[in-house]
């Protein structure tokens, strides 16, 4: 009964996949997937001859429902990492074929079996400059309400971040994060509920601080780099910046594999790469693409902000990821 | 072949119309019924067979609290939008008709408009840095923006703006059933507006408001882009937990059992409302 069901769904699903020659790119949409596009998709169209139609916003749910149905109508999904390296291990995702794929230059801190690298990027501290008076340095600020008031905006869903960012503005040194002290990141963090606005899209994020409507938050620092190209009075702090990374995913069962595993290829490359940083103000996971960017725009990526970054530790949190979604989600509904 | 059909029974020839609603039923039984149970299925096999699922659900606080904010909210909701469409309702029901299908219409225009847009349109309404706050900062009433958003109240001014053509509707065809006369006897007799509408309208509108009462808690019961937009995560209602549960946690046992228990309330909530409505046209009234 259920396999009659999931194959009617998936087939429904499939109808939407993609014919020979074309495959489906899903990312989260807004300013990065735009650059996506323009950097990844545009030029692999023009050389491969195979056409790249984009979807989206990611959806892990959908992503599961579509490998389970057998209807995979995503052949390309940008992922966070942590729910990739869970993926892989529950059997969603297709190997990646580093034949295909030249693995030389990739960052391996963002490349597995089943996913390489999209780009990475730093969790910042960010504020309206026209909602805050002074100038905070670094995410304790956050939590001091009397030197600090205001909204403050985190992101909504379980992932990476919110939970360093509160044991370490409760003074745990930056070594000693993992395991995680959820009890001591919740307590520390309901001193401040009250005042919390959640952003679940990178368009929220943006639009909350731009309005004023939360006077800080913890934002992605190529959203940062948008809302400051649009000239947005904001300022951010790269205090104790946290890095994750986003990565690039085959479902498993895709239709369009060996056309994934090419785009893989060439989203990867030095030159692509390059040009999506520029776009984006995200970094390029690939090694050697830094040779190809102008010095200014090397200079406003991550990488120049290594001094005192944390890197958010992917591993433990696929590890640990339903446990802490748990107990994230009934705290937030509390 | 026209003598043979003249020469059926006549109860095979009588037009049941079970023929015509094939289709129909065919579609209800593969797009609903079929993944309802497949939904029950789901939730009694995953992530092993058994009811731990609903065990999980009926045993925690946190579920138990959602579960809470849910009727919570569809009540709220239910009884201020009685409270706001029941004048609309009597003006409809007493206005002239040209001028009434007039008003019917900007109301029914509002059902037409895009959900998603209405909500946001009440975000930037409510927000902190919205209009409203805006303006009352401007004119000095208040010097701190009034918290309208991500808690109850957001929810239930977009709720109750949502739910109001459900609630008016009904609610003007039972008016419109009552004799204004009884109104003008109760006045005769010497009881005051209040006591005429106390005594008198508001038992007679009962069936109306019941009916449009139970249709606005039943919807709400199962709302989500409203109180996803305009509550907090407080106010997180069964069906916001069930996305999260299927989108984000990929607990699809779980978010399938939450699933049903809802279906079961609303189908339970359902079957009362044909019963009051029932009961109502056994009495032969309006």
């Amino acid at each position: 009964m259920k396999l009659i069901l999931t194959g009617i769904l998936a087939g429904l699903l499939a109808a939407t996949a993609a014919h020979a020659d074309e495959m489906v790119f899903t990312s989260w949409g807004g300013t990065t997937q735009e650059a996506q596009t323009k950097s990844w998709a545009a030029p692999f169209e023009a050389s491969s001859g195979i056409k790249v139609l984009q979807d989206g916003p990611t959806d892990y749910g959908k992503l599961k429902a579509m490998v389970e149905g057998g209807g995979v109508a995503w052949d390309v999904v940008d992922v966070e990492m942590d729910f990739a390296i869970k993926a892989a291990k529950d059997g969603l995702l297709e190997p990646i074929d580093f034949n295909v794929v030249p693995k030389a230059d990739l960052d391996p801190r963002f490349t597995t079996d089943h996913a390489v690298g999209s780009f990475y990027y730093s969790f910042v501290l960010a504020w309206n400059k026209g909602a805050v008076s002074g100038e905070p340095t670094g995410w304790a600020d956050m939590f001091d309400l009397t030197k600090f008031p205001g909204k403050r905006t985190f992101y909504k869903w379980s992932a990476p971040g919110v939970i360093e960012i509160a044991l370490l503005a409760d003074g745990v040194p930056a070594d000693k994060l993992y395991p995680l002290d959820l009890d001591r990141a919740f307590k520390k963090l309901d001193t401040i509920k009250s005042e919390i606005v959640w952003w679940d899209s990178g368009a929220q994020s943006q639009q909350l601080i731009a309005s004023g409507e939360a006077a800080f938050g913890q934002l992605w620092n190529g959203r940062v780099f948008a809302l400051k190209q649009d000239g947005a009075d904001v300022g951010a702090s790269w205090n104790q910046n946290m890095t994750a990374a986003d990565v690039l995913v085959i479902p498993k069962g895709s239709k369009n594999k060996a056309s994934a595993m090419k785009f893989l290829a060439a989203a990867t490359s030095p030159k692509s790469q390059a040009m999506f940083a520029e776009a984006s103000g995200y970094a390029p996971i690939n090694t050697a693409a830094k040779a190809e960017m102008p010095a200014d725009v090397v200079k406003s990526l991550p990488d120049a902000y290594v001094d005192g970054q944390i890197n958010l530790d992917m591993s433990y949190w696929a590890e640990n990821r339903d446990t802490i979604a748990e107990r994230w989600y009934a705290w937030q509904a509390k | 072949m026209s003598g043979n059909l003249l020469h059926r029974p006549p109860i095979l020839r009588r037009p049941d119309g079970t023929g015509g609603a094939l289709p129909a039923l065919t579609l209800i039984t593969l797009f609903f019924v079929v993944p309802v149970l497949a939904l029950l299925l789901r939730s009694v096999t995953e992530p092993v067979p058994g009811l731990q699922n609903y065990a999980i659900l009926f045993g925690d606080g946190t579920y138990a609290r959602v579960f809470f904010n849910t009727f919570l909210v569809a009540t709220v909701v239910t009884a201020v939008t009685v409270i706001v469409a029941f004048p609309v309702a009597w003006m409809l029901a007493i206005m002239p008709p040209a001028l009434g299908s007039i008003v019917f219409g900007i109301i029914i225009l509002s059902m037409w408009t895009n959900l998603l847009t209405r909500t946001y349109a009440w975000m930037v309404l409510l927000q902190r840095t919205g209009v409203i706050n805006r303006m009352l900062m401007d004119v000095g009433l208040i010097s701190e923006p009034l918290p309208l958003i991500n808690n109850l109240t957001g929810v239930t001014i977009g709720m109750v703006y949502i739910m109001l053509p459900f609630m008016i509707l009904p609610l003007v065809g039972t008016l419109r059933a009552i004799d204004p006369m009884t109104l003008r006897a109760a006045a005769l007799c010497g009881a005051s507006p209040f006591d005429a509408f106390r005594r008198i309208l508001l038992p007679l509108s009962l069936p109306g408001i019941a009916a449009g009462g139970l249709m606005v808690f039943v919807m709400s019961l199962g709302y989500f882009v409203t109180p996803t937009l305009l509550g907090g995560t407080s106010n997180m209602m069964l069906a916001g937990m069930i996305a999260q549960m299927i989108q984000s946690l990929l607990n699809w046992g779980l978010g399938s059992a939450a699933a049903f228990i809802l279906l079961l309330v609303t189908m339970a909530l359902y079957a009362l409302q044909l019963r009051l409505v029932g009961a109502k046209r056994m009495t032969g009234g309006i």
